[in-house]
């Protein structure tokens, strides 16, 4: 059945208005906050153009904050994804108690954030779970606790993110291992390749674009990470990150709106980059191994 | 058909014509003046409904009506409240909102309203802004030095020993550690956001650390006082401190683990709640050589500027901050500092050796600068506290860049 172009529009038109309301608004409007010294208590606000932009270049909690960041997002994307890789190959296997196993290790990544960052405060306190198996490998745990410290504090934050992502992507690791031929796997057994040559040559090839979707997908929400730094840290001992620096900035204290939407936009600009050359690769037609 | 529809539409639009019309009177000889306030403790929510009721008992012409805010979002609702010109016509406000709201024009100077109150509360420093007051104080809150007495003891103290000076304290708080078996002398807060500054700033103040020039033009947080102070307290934090937030230290203190500790009146109601048969004594915050200062905050009623019931919300100001108001508040909360110096002279606090400490410790406590800016300077000293106690930095660099911090805001 073939829609009229007035038909389409009108059934189209309650999501386009929600759309162009509560979406495409904010976005335009933050943007033009950037160039602005809007702070939501005043009565006015000036047009400053960059100055926004220059002032968070000098900011030193910005330049921290752009600083941990990169560390989150380069510490468990490739940790996260390397591990979620491996379960799945794990599971993908026939043995008994493997449904198990599957729900095992999905179940932390269903769970609220919030929930599963009260667990790991109380698992990282001094005298927590993880300083006794700490010391039990002969080494010394931080004297106030993992998160009081600023040597370790986003590193066991990383820990747990990387904890609780694992379980998803592992799914979907697994939908792509079911959907490789088996037939390709006997040939290859036939030519006499064992294991770990069917692994680099078939698997991985034929993996690409599932681990690259899982790598444009789990980048994006990692430089967004929030709200477990909220909830452990509110960002002190060294874990302030950028989309907690835009919070801080916006929407606590003085409500610098057009300071955090500048924030914000240059966060989305790195976003943007990190998309564009993860699609980039994802086209690409030669084998990346 | 279409004519009975008619006929049902038009008796329908005559019956609403006819209710308006009757309700409008009772509407216009009213006035509802709105509340937001932050007390929703069930222990306490109680008596904020009953002043409010006798309230309107007292006023039949005025209705009020009660929201609640948490201090989680609390702020956050006022700001955008106050920001979209749709705020309530009374406020609650922490002392350290005063300055910021009334700098951006939000609250009703009430100067002229409040001047023959002023020998009858304390606490209007913190409500002044500009030779101007915007708010009326109703609880007060500072802190005291909360010390286990059982630990004291085994530590070789007299059953009677209170610190008095930092040497006291000091000593005291190596000797309790020194018992050992996971138990410390003192409670040393962790980076927690506006808690950490309000620990270290009396021991600056009682060091005779001020944070601006008497001009009011240059900040002097890195001064040689300031440095003193920020050492000893880092001294007692690495030798004898159990590091938590408030909430684990209090829990610590509690279970007997922590000899000393910086507290405020929430601490008492919880030993009286939840029953703990702790041997504890409360005393004034020590100093280089006599008792120290304190810091003090509190809570305060604001009207809105944008308010039209001006009259009305100030009726209703001065009745909740009235001393037997206040009284009945203190004792359903277990507050110990109501701003009435009336209500201060009630048997409850004078018989209640703990409550009369905290009524002292008002007479020696400082609050922070009525400055707009406190906000991001608060978060500075802060900061330069974390670095010291927790990072790599050196006291003096931590404070002085600090005080770089602040002067860029002051000059900004």
């Amino acid at each position: 059945m073939r829609w009229s172009k007035p038909t389409a529009l009108a059934l189209a038109l309650p999501w386009l208005l929600t759309f162009a309301a509560f979406w495409l608004f904010p976005i335009v409007y933050s943007l033009v906050m950037g160039f602005t010294d809007y702070q939501l208590l005043s009565r006015g606000y000036e047009w400053v153009g960059l100055e926004n932009y220059r002032q968070l270049l000098a900011d030193p909690d910005f330049i921290k904050a752009l600083k941990n960041t990169f560390v989150f997002v380069g510490g468990t994307i490739p940790v996260t994804t390397i591990v979620s890789l491996g379960l799945a190959l794990l599971v993908s296997r026939q043995f008994r108690g493997r449904g198990l196993f599957r729900a095992g290790y999905f179940v932390p990544s269903i769970t609220s954030m919030v929930v599963v960052a009260l667990i790991f405060t109380n698992l990282y306190q001094r005298g927590g779970y993880v300083a006794l198996l700490t010391e039990l490998v002969g080494l010394s745990p931080p004297e106030h606790g993992f998160l009081f410290d600023e040597s370790t504090a986003l590193y066991s934050i990383m820990a747990m993110d990387v904890w609780m992502a694992v379980g998803y992507y592992m799914l979907i690791f697994l939908a792509g291992l079911k959907s490789i031929p088996v037939e390709l796997y006997e040939a290859a057994e036939i030519s006499g390749s064992g294991r770990i040559r069917q692994f680099f040559w078939i698997t991985l090839p034929l993996l690409r674009p599932v681990a690259l979707f899982i790598l444009v997908i789990n980048t994006i929400k990692s430089f967004q990470v929030m709200v477990e730094i909220f909830v452990m840290t509110k960002g002190k001992f060294d874990t302030s990150t950028m989309v907690y620096f835009v919070y801080e900035k916006g929407l606590t204290t003085q409500f610098q709106f057009g300071y955090a939407s500048a924030a914000a936009y240059v966060l989305f600009v790195i976003i943007a980059l990190f998309s564009v050359a993860q699609f980039r690769l994802l086209r690409r037609r030669q084998p990346l191994w | 058909m279409c004519r009975k529809i008619r006929g049902v539409m038009g008796s329908q639009l005559v019956t609403i014509v006819l209710i308006a019309v009757l309700a409008a009177p009772s509407v216009i000889a009213g006035t509802t003046i709105e509340w937001w306030q932050f007390w929703t403790d069930p222990g306490i929510k109680p008596t904020i409904e009953s002043m409010v009721a006798e309230f309107e008992q007292a006023y039949p012409d005025i209705d009020i009506k009660l929201s609640d805010l948490t201090w989680a979002d609390g702020h956050a609702k006022i700001v955008l409240a106050l920001a979209s010109g749709t705020g309530p016509d009374v406020l609650e406000l922490g002392s350290d909102w005063i300055a910021q709201f009334a700098a951006a024009g939000h609250l009703a100077d009430i100067t002229d309203h409040v001047a023959a109150q002023q020998d009858g509360f304390q606490g209007w420093g913190m409500a002044t802004y500009a030779d101007r007051i915007y708010a009326k104080p109703w609880i007060l809150g500072t802190r005291v030095l909360f010390c286990n007495r059982g630990l004291l003891t085994r530590a070789g103290f007299d059953t009677d020993f209170a610190p008095i000076t930092w040497e006291d304290l000091l000593n005291a708080a190596v000797k309790v550690t020194a018992l050992g078996d996971d138990i410390y002398g003192w409670g040393s807060n962790t980076a927690e956001k506006h808690r950490l500054y309000k620990k270290f700033l009396p021991f600056f103040w009682s060091a005779g650390g001020q944070l601006f020039t008497d001009d009011g033009k240059y900040c002097v947080l890195a001064s040689d006082r300031g440095i003193a102070a920020l050492h000893f307290y880092k001294q007692l934090h690495d030798s004898c401190g159990f590091v938590s937030n408030q909430r684990g230290i209090e829990d610590a203190f509690l279970d007997g683990k922590i000899g000393m500790t910086i507290s405020g009146d929430w601490l008492l109601k919880r030993i009286e709640i939840e029953k703990r048969p702790i041997d504890f004594f409360t005393t004034l915050i020590p100093g280089i050589e006599f008792t120290g200062r304190s810091f003090l905050g509190g809570e305060f009623l604001a009207v809105n500027a944008a308010s039209k019931k001006t009259d009305a919300a100030l009726k209703f100001i001065d009745f909740i901050t009235l001393a037997k108001s206040q009284v009945a508040f203190c004792k359903a909360n277990r507050s110990a500092n109501p701003a009435s110096v009336e209500a201060q002279q009630d048997p409850y606090f004078k018989t209640n050796p703990n409550l009369q400490i905290f009524i002292k410790q008002i007479f020696s406590a400082n609050h922070p600068p009525v400055n707009p800016e406190w906000v991001n300077m608060e978060t500075a000293i802060e900061e330069a506290v974390e670095q010291a106690l927790f990072g790599s930095r050196l006291v003096a660099t931590s404070l002085h860049e600090a005080e770089k911090k602040i002067m860029k805001l002051m000059q900004e």
